[in-house]
């Protein structure tokens, strides 16, 4: 027996007569989508690592204070990596008397890899911008070096005992990094003037880093090579952690990236699962044929198989092509906030869409065609045979490893996956159990019910499996969309309360406590909003209960890296506004308690009474942890790991430090205020924030369409299932039709139905939703947790609305059809 | 025939034309057709000739190309489906040779659909009643996949007698049952339809069936003959 081309011939009839439309829509949509998502997602992340990649102007970077091996050097240059390296520290210029503390940067050839500089030649100048850093001879510097220093452009300058060409004004540098509040400004030379200039001799303290660029696979081969090569006084540094205002949205965005399309393959499973039980019900009569005929189990089961690997191979090939065209008209788009240089779309994303799509095939139609194999020949003497369901393990089985499968290739932890499937099993049979029991208690309803409205209710409640899974397949996908929904809505705000439009553009650094009343004052005649003023002093974790902190921390741990470097450390009863109490009191400190952000606290293993040693200077202070809180970072204001109670640290030289924001059109009050305090500096964060903003627009754009991608899948859903029933549908309104049914009495019938099953769908999801929300607030995020009644409401009744319209939509051929030609054709 | 009757139904010039692949078919043609109040009446012919059309027709089930159908004196073509479904349920009853019940249904509520269409009250109690009349008072709440054949052509026969239609139309009643069931079927049809005065509409290919009949008309290729 030929099978493939039996089962090709069928497939051609099916097609014919629209069998198949259904189920190649449903898996076309659930292609496209999951193909557009994972090849937009990809694209755009690999676009924003590109961009983010800026910030350190390459895509790895190793700092360390001394030279690192060749071999090192000699293995990225095997893995064909572009190379780069900076050397960093800090050393005094002299010129017409005036003395600076600058940091000086020289860089090799190639830096930056990725990103560019801009530079003025004089201040009034246009920006320009630079693929490379300055030649040899020459010398770049922030424009606060020619105040300082009663420079011009064109003079040469002494860096040691080099004398360079002064020639270009440093407007932006894409990896200014480093501790803001210790900052000097910015003196860059060429690499090849370092050793001229004398200063870095064996001992001093210089800061190396070594940047390398290149392709996504080899950039990732090297650091694992790389990794446990570090030593001690070695970082390694990508895109996700160096810049923690850029790391956190851009794992934010694609933990959300992450999360639709496991919620878009959700529901277009679900539409799947129902298209193609439908299909395998329409072929059981043929598939009786087919065994009177001789076919043998096997026999019909290769031949479903082979038809379904070819509906599959077509349907994803179509899904793929118009996931690739949806993924391009984001990208068109959105051109307009997004840099010229896109990162091409990868070949693994799109074998990645391409598997999904057979993925979901096999998971949630599987089941119903396995059930083709099972009819009985007998059935073609008997139609009401129906062959065995499959076992239920198989059916939920298949469709649960595709989901953990899914579920853990996002998040990449085997804990949260098994909890999230735990959970989402547990949640699922608790709802069955609660729809089972509301639909029974609506039986005692009937006989108070009119005509339409019972026959619309007996409809629901004379299958209530069907309707138990119909109800859960919509609040699932209802779900879906409301969380999907509820963290693009929380990542937004979340965004925009981190940078509203007025967020500090300036930190003034280095403000000595006599100087802060008449900064305050001039802040104020000038009405510019100003942070708090802190007090920083500088100081050095040194000890944990008596026991030195390198003993106690983790290598390459965020302990480790805040017990290396002088920390700033501040005190007062009043902490920054967006920094939340987790755990002990503050505001009535007595002398000698200090408050610890929670990161920190983990990393270091430091609880609530444990005893810190800080040296500061040459002397030690302690003090009791009575506080644990949680920081933003990301706000661009002042914020610190250590906060003192008052008095802890009386006696030791204090500065001040505070952010504002200045507006384009008032930045001249800089050079007022430069010229009343010349020893503060004045550090701009422009640039940058700038490139977060746009960073951040993005993402919000394209999150917004990745919600359409959703709702396309969830109207799949509902039209499936409305397919799903149509024949039923269609026999039963043209009999009622028969016996003298008027269309408005079927219409009305229809609408009690799908109302009915819409508003329990609505009513479930809101309910489940809210039990998530609320778990969520008070187990994970410790806050305080409203019951949205206006969306109860809101959901269910729109919900009602949807599936009633959409229903009606579908089931219009029922009433509109001669009930003749009905009853004929079934 | 008693002399006081007058025709319930009367079809002049009678077309149906349907669209296939090559072109246009026509399945009726100039079918002129009076079936007089209280006559039984076999429409004869062999499978393919169009009888079932017709009967589909007669009842307003479908539309016709061209022609006029009086039913009750009523012109079907000048009305709407929902005029029509109001006519059906009115003054029509149906036996299809598949049952046609609804499957979701059970016995009793099969039973009850035609006259809760109407608004009836005692539904329940004359469908049970009837249902007992036909012999299946023990099987009221069964759906018809629990039902043999016979019974559920029994269920059939109580709808379509329930509403107490003028006309029965009946579509090879017993074309999907054995030789006797199918006896037992066609004694109670033919006992219901004396006992309710109904004026009894039987397609069937069945000579001996037809005999039973009061009168046949004969189809071929769509023409009466």
């Amino acid at each position: 027996m030929n099978r493939l081309g039996l089962a090709l011939r069928f497939l051609r009839r099916d097609a014919r007569h629209g069998e198949l439309t259904l189920l190649v829509l449903a898996l076309i949509i659930a292609v496209t989508s999951s193909t557009a998502i994972s090849l937009f997602a990809d694209r755009l992340q690999r676009t924003m690592n590109l961009q983010a990649a800026e910030f350190l102007a390459a895509d790895l970077v190793v700092s360390s204070s001394s030279l690192v091996p060749q071999e090192w050097l000699d293995k990225a240059k095997q893995a064909r990596l572009k190379q780069a390296k900076t050397a960093e520290f800090s050393t005094v210029l002299i010129e017409n008397d005036e003395l600076l503390l600058v940091s000086v940067k020289a860089v090799s050839k190639g830096y930056p890899l990725r990103g560019h500089l801009k530079t003025m030649v004089d201040l009034d100048a246009q920006e320009v911008l630079q693929q490379q850093g300055p030649k040899r001879g020459h010398a770049w510097v922030d424009k606060r070096v020619l105040s300082a220093l009663k420079l011009n452009i064109g003079e040469p300058i002494m860096v040691g005992e080099k004398t360079l060409l002064l020639s270009h004004i440093i407007s932006y540098e894409p990896d200014k990094r480093g501790d803001i509040y210790s900052l000097s400004p910015r003196v860059l030379i060429n690499d090849a003037d370092l050793s001229a200039t004398n200063v870095v001799q064996p001992g001093s303290h210089v800061h190396y880093f070594f940047q390398f660029s290149g392709e996504e696979t080899a950039i990732k081969y090297f650091s694992a090579w790389l990794k446990p090569l570090l030593g001690v006084s070695q970082r390694m540094m990508d895109v996700h952690d160096d810049r923690p205002e850029i790391g956190g949205a851009l794992s934010r965005a694609e933990r959300y990236l992450g999360l639709s399309s496991i919620l878009v393959i959700l529901i277009a499973g679900v539409a799947i699962a129902m298209s193609s039980r439908r299909y395998s019900e329409r072929h059981f009569n043929s598939t009786a044929v087919l065994r009177c005929l001789g076919c043998q189990q096997r026999d019909i089961l290769l031949i479903f198989l082979y038809q379904f690997f070819i509906v599959g191979l077509t349907a994803c090939s179509v899904g793929l092509l118009l996931g690739w065209c949806s993924q391009e008209l984001l990208f068109h788009l959105l051109r307009s906030l997004l840099p010229a240089t896109l990162a091409q779309p990868s070949l693994m994303a799109v074998l990645l869409g391409f598997l999904t799509g057979f993925a979901i095939l096999i998971g949630f139609s599987l089941p119903p065609l396995l059930r083709l194999q099972r009819v009985s020949p007998l059935r073609v003497l008997r139609r009401e045979l129906e062959p065995l369901n499959s076992s239920a393990y198989l059916v939920y089985g298949l469709a649960l490893v595709l989901i953990a499968g899914l579920i853990f290739q996002y998040t990449d932890d085997l804990k949260l996956m098994l909890s999230i499937i735990g959970g989402g099993v547990l949640a699922l049979v608790l709802s069955a159990a609660l729809l089972y029991g509301i639909l029974a208690q609506f039986r005692r309803l009937l006989p108070r019910m009119g005509l339409s409205g019972r026959l619309g209710l007996q409809n629901v409640l004379r299958e209530p499996k069907a309707s138990v899974t119909q109800i859960l397949a919509f609040s699932i996908t209802l779900l879906a969309m409301l969380l999907s929904f509820t963290v693009r809505n929380d990542l937004l705000s979340d965004w925009q309360q981190q940078l509203p439009d007025d967020v500090p553009n300036y930190f003034a650094l280095n403000v000595f406590p006599n100087q802060v009343p008449a900064f305050k004052q001039q802040l104020k005649q000038h009405q510019v909003p100003a942070a708090n003023f802190y007090p920083i002093i500088r100081g050095r974790l040194v000890a944990i209960n008596g026991i030195a902190v390198q003993q106690i921390v983790s290598k390459d741990s965020q302990g480790e890296r805040a017990t290396h470097r002088d920390l700033s450390l501040t005190w007062g009863n009043r902490l920054p506004d967006d920094n939340k109490t987790l755990a002990g009191q503050w505001g009535e400190a007595k002398k000698g308690e200090v408050s610890i952000e929670s990161k920190l606290a983990n990393s270091l293993k430091v609880s609530l009474g444990d005893r810190l040693t800080f040296s500061i200077g040459s002397e030690q202070v302690q003090a009791t942890v009575t506080h644990i809180r949680s920081v933003q970072w990301d706000t661009m204001k002042p914020n610190f790991y250590m906060v003192f109670s008052d008095k802890t640290l009386e006696g030791y030289p204090t500065t001040f430090i505070t952010s504002f924001y200045l507006s384009d059109d008032r930045k001249k009050l800089l050079n007022g205020l430069v010229k009343q305090f010349p020893a503060v500096t004045m550090l701009e964060v422009d640039a940058m924030l700038k490139q977060i903003k746009m960073i951040l627009g993005q993402l919000t754009a394209a999150i917004n369409y990745l919600l359409y991608f959703a709702l396309l899948a969830g109207f799949s859903v509902l039209f499936s299932a409305i397919y799903a029933t149509l024949d039923q549908r269609m026999t039963d309104g043209a009999l009622m039709r028969t016996l003298g049914a008027s269309r408005k009495l079927l219409r009305r019938v229809h609408i009690m139905e799908f109302s009915m099953i819409g508003l329990m769908s609505g009513f479930m999801a809101v309910f489940m939703y809210q039990l998530i929300l609320f778990g969520l607030y008070t187990y994970v995020l410790h806050l305080d947790f409203y019951f949205n009644a206006l969306l109860s409401l809101v959901i269910p009744l729109l919900s009602a609305v949807c599936v009633t319209l959409a229903g009606l939509w579908g089931v219009r051929a029922t009433v509109n059809k001669p009930p003749m030609r009905v009853l004929m054709d079934h | 025939m008693s002399t006081n009757s007058y025709p319930i139904i009367e079809t002049k010039n009678l077309e149906k034309t349907v669209t296939v692949a090559d072109g246009n078919l026509t399945i009726l043609k100039a079918v002129d057709l009076t079936i007089n109040r209280g006559e039984s009446i076999a429409i004869v012919g062999a499978s393919g000739s169009g009888k079932s059309t017709l009967l589909g027709l007669l009842a307003g089930l479908d539309t016709p190309t061209m022609g006029s159908i009086k039913l009750n004196g009523e012109e079907l073509t000048g009305l709407g489906e929902d005029g029509r479904a109001e006519i059906r349920n009115k003054l029509v009853g149906f036996v299809f040779q598949s049952f046609q019940l609804m499957p979701r249904f059970s016995a009793l509520e099969n039973v009850m659909l035609p006259l809760e269409l109407r608004g009836d009250k005692q539904a329940k109690k004359t469908a049970t009643d009837l249902l007992r009349r036909v012999g299946l008072g023990h099987r009221l709440d069964h759906l018809p996949m629990k039902l043999s054949g016979g019974e559920q052509q029994r269920v059939a026969l109580a709808r379509a007698f329930v509403s107490q239609p003028a006309i029965l139309f009946a579509d090879e009643p017993t074309g999907n049952l054995d030789s006797k069931t199918g006896e037992q079927i066609i004694e109670l049809l033919f006992e219901l339809n004396q006992e309710k005065h109904t004026t009894l509409v039987l397609v069937t290919h069945d000579s001996a069936l037809a005999s039973r009949c009061q009168r046949s008309v004969h189809i071929d290729a769509g023409r009466l003959v």
